[in-house]
């Protein structure tokens, strides 16, 4: 029984750690050709809501310069599913073409050297 | 016998006359009828104008705040309001409402559902525009494409049907227009490949009575301005609510851009695309058209208020139609056979086009040449054009337009899209092109020959509608949130409000007991606030709220 608590216990924390991990640990920075893809799509899908190079006030939608660079479970979630103003697009967009955007969101619109 | 039948018709039509807007009604307009404004541009005209003049250049000082009232709703409000017999109606993407127009007294609210994906296929705001009354029946259009109708006493809902299904990129913002008994509805999406159109629908079943396309297809004489099949996502939406001259029996409806963009991919006029249409409401049938702007590459949608108005021209009184034209042109028309008069340019720059030649087709600049040749170019005005969707007011004591002009250009990039039904269908790149000074100004344009008598710049253009008065007052709003009030005649700032968001709404006027109101809303969040980049306008909350005005008793 004892036995059975320490493995719960350590189950648990194994989660924790895995979770933890998983919200806070940066995605590696994109690489030239993940910015143009994803550029051309935030340009194609997003820039009429979040602004040109995700430039914009803040006040009638999300500024994207200010998205938490370690959530990818946040932003994945919100593109999939939405979120307040966010429409969900997992019926349309593919997980790679989410993935574009979400690297392109890391570089804040700059283009890495 | 007889007096008793009498007493009894009329017993029967008085409650029916109380609450019925009838077609007469709604040929008066609010400047044969200022106690109501029961059309959307205040009248079938669109002039936006109102011979009130208690609020006048002398007295609007005293402008206060009489109520305000929050829409619970955090989008942009454009929605005009309408007033019948004391009754204010407007609305949201999200509700419509019944207000005591002297109290803000909410008498009803129904609200509007749709499904979480809409927002996706809607380039430009989640907005609605207005509403139409009609012989005891408020009429509006929803976010995913349905065409509504309540009683509007109470607000509860007598038909809904269905325009075209959201998820091929179609969405409807647009207030309807009741003529010769149709209701009639317009389409948004032009950016999202779809194929637009007019709707007629009857009033009391929303049966479908017809469909008018403004791309031209196979079977359309005109249809062979699209090669191939590219009439099938050629754009041509028709997002902002015509005029309608009821002696013509003809409405003027004008469309928007061509899709893509990219002119390369569609080579030809594209019709009816950048045009207005005069339609027979009754059938839909085109009876004449004039585009703006062929195969156009720009943006320069010509969806935008077609005013109407009867011009002396040459000592003749002219029916004229007046478009204040995206491409940065002001268009004087003959209404009755669509043919040209004259066109001026009404901003200050424009690099696209060498003018307009005596048939009123564009004479295409180099850059434009170039374009069309697929190369990048810096083009003015850009895709904002020379005035967006905001729309200007007709003062016909002063015979001038008063209109928020737009002053920035574009770097423009044509690009090869790809359809996928829901996802936009740019077909160019493009990034904004700032004047060192001011973005755009509200000017005081003479019709017939597109010079400004004044213009009150501002640094962030406005994006608001403009109403006008025989009091010679001129209000117009900033997406700073201020309600301004200038002389008609020399521009001079007369009053201002400052409102909790910024105000993209449409102002209008109207009389109850003596007392002359203001009405307008604020609430930020349109095409500017989104697309522009813009980050002064950090510090411009949103909050949709609508605010009444009227003189503080002296």
């Amino acid at each position: 029984m004892r036995f059975a608590a320490c493995l719960i216990v350590g189950f648990s924390l194994c989660a924790f750690l895995v979770s933890a991990r998983s919200q806070t640990t940066p995605d590696p920075p994109p690489s030239p050709q993940q910015f143009g893809k994803g550029s051309e799509l935030f340009a194609q899908i997003c820039s009429h809501c979040h602004g040109p190079h995700m430039v914009n006030p803040g006040t009638a939608s999300f500024d994207l310069r200010k998205f938490p660079h370690d959530d990818r479970q946040r932003f994945f979630n919100s593109v999939s599913n939405g979120k307040k103003a966010m429409p969900p697009w997992k019926d349309v967009l593919h997980p790679d073409e989410i993935e574009a955007v979400w690297a392109y969101v890391r570089t804040g619109g700059v283009e890495p050297q | 016998m007889r007096k008793l039948l009498l007493t009894a018709v009329i017993a029967a039509l008085v409650p029916f006359g109380l609450h019925a807007q009838t077609a007469s009604d709604l040929m008066k307009g609010s400047q044969k009828d200022t106690a109501n404004v029961l059309n959307y541009g205040m009248g079938y005209d669109l002039q936006r104008f109102s011979p009130l003049t208690q609020v006048n250049r002398d007295t609007v000082k005293h402008l206060v705040p009489v109520w305000n009232y929050s829409y619970d709703d955090n989008k942009s409000e454009e929605s005009q309001p309408l007033v019948y017999n004391g009754v204010l109606y407007v609305t949201t993407n999200a509700a419509t409402m019944a207000l005591n127009a002297k109290t803000g007294e909410q008498i009803w609210k129904s609200k509007i559902e749709y499904p979480d994906e809409t927002p996706r296929i809607v380039c430009c705001g989640i907005i609605n525009r207005g509403a139409a009354l009609y012989e005891g029946k408020i009429f509006r259009t929803t976010l995913d494409a349905f065409v509504v109708a309540m009683d509007a006493k109470t607000g509860k809902e007598l038909w809904r049907s269905h325009a075209i299904d959201f998820k091929d990129g179609y969405s409807m913002t647009v207030a309807p227009l009741i003529a010769d008994g149709v209701v009639l509805t317009g389409i948004s999406g032009a950016e999202y490949g779809i194929r637009g159109f007019i709707d007629g629908w009857d009033p009391d079943t929303g049966k479908h009575l017809w469909r008018t396309y403004t791309v031209a297809g196979p079977d359309d004489p005109n249809g062979k301005t699209w090669p191939g099949d590219t009439y099938q996502h050629g754009g041509g939406s028709t997002w902002i609510t015509g005029s309608f001259d009821p002696d013509l029996h003809t409405v003027y409806w004008g469309t928007g851009n061509a899709g893509s963009w990219n002119p390369t991919t569609h080579p030809g006029d594209n019709l009816y695309t950048c045009s207005v249409l005069a339609l027979d409401p009754k059938t839909g049938k085109i009876k004449w058209h004039f585009q703006f702007s062929p195969n156009d590459p720009y943006d320069y949608d010509s969806v935008a208020e077609m005013v109407l108005a009867d011009l002396n021209i040459g000592g003749k009184p002219t029916k004229v139609l007046m478009d204040t034209n995206r491409n940065g042109f002001f268009y004087v028309l003959d209404r009755t056979n669509g043919k040209l008069i004259t066109a001026n340019q009404y901003i200050t720059k424009q690099t696209w086009a060498k003018g307009i030649d005596e048939g009123g087709r564009p004479i295409a600049s180099e850059i434009t040449d170039k374009v069309r040749q697929g190369q990048e170019q810096d083009v003015w005005p850009g895709a904002m054009g020379g005035k967006n969707w905001s729309p200007v007011s007709y003062n016909p004591g002063t015979g001038l337009v008063y209109a928020n002009t737009l002053n920035f250009g574009m770097h423009y990039k044509p690009t090869t899209p790809e359809f996928r039904a829901g996802l936009t269908y740019w077909g160019a790149d493009i990034t904004w092109i700032w004047p060192d000074g001011p973005r755009g100004g509200l000017k005081a344009i003479d019709p017939m020959t597109g010079k400004a008598k004044w213009e009150a710049p501002s640094d962030i253009p406005r994006f608001s509608g403009v109403l006008s008065t025989a009091g010679g007052v001129v209000f117009s709003g900033k997406l700073t949130g201020e309600l301004e009030a200038f002389d008609a005649d020399n521009g001079k700032k007369l009053w201002q409000f400052k409102t909790g968001s910024g105000v993209e709404g449409q102002p209008v006027t109207w009389q109850q007991d003596g007392v002359q109101y203001i009405a307008v809303s604020s609430g930020i969040g349109g095409v500017y606030t989104l697309f522009s980049g813009d980050e002064r306008l950090s510090q411009v909350p949103a909050g949709g709220s609508l605010w009444v005005f009227a003189l503080a008793p002296q």
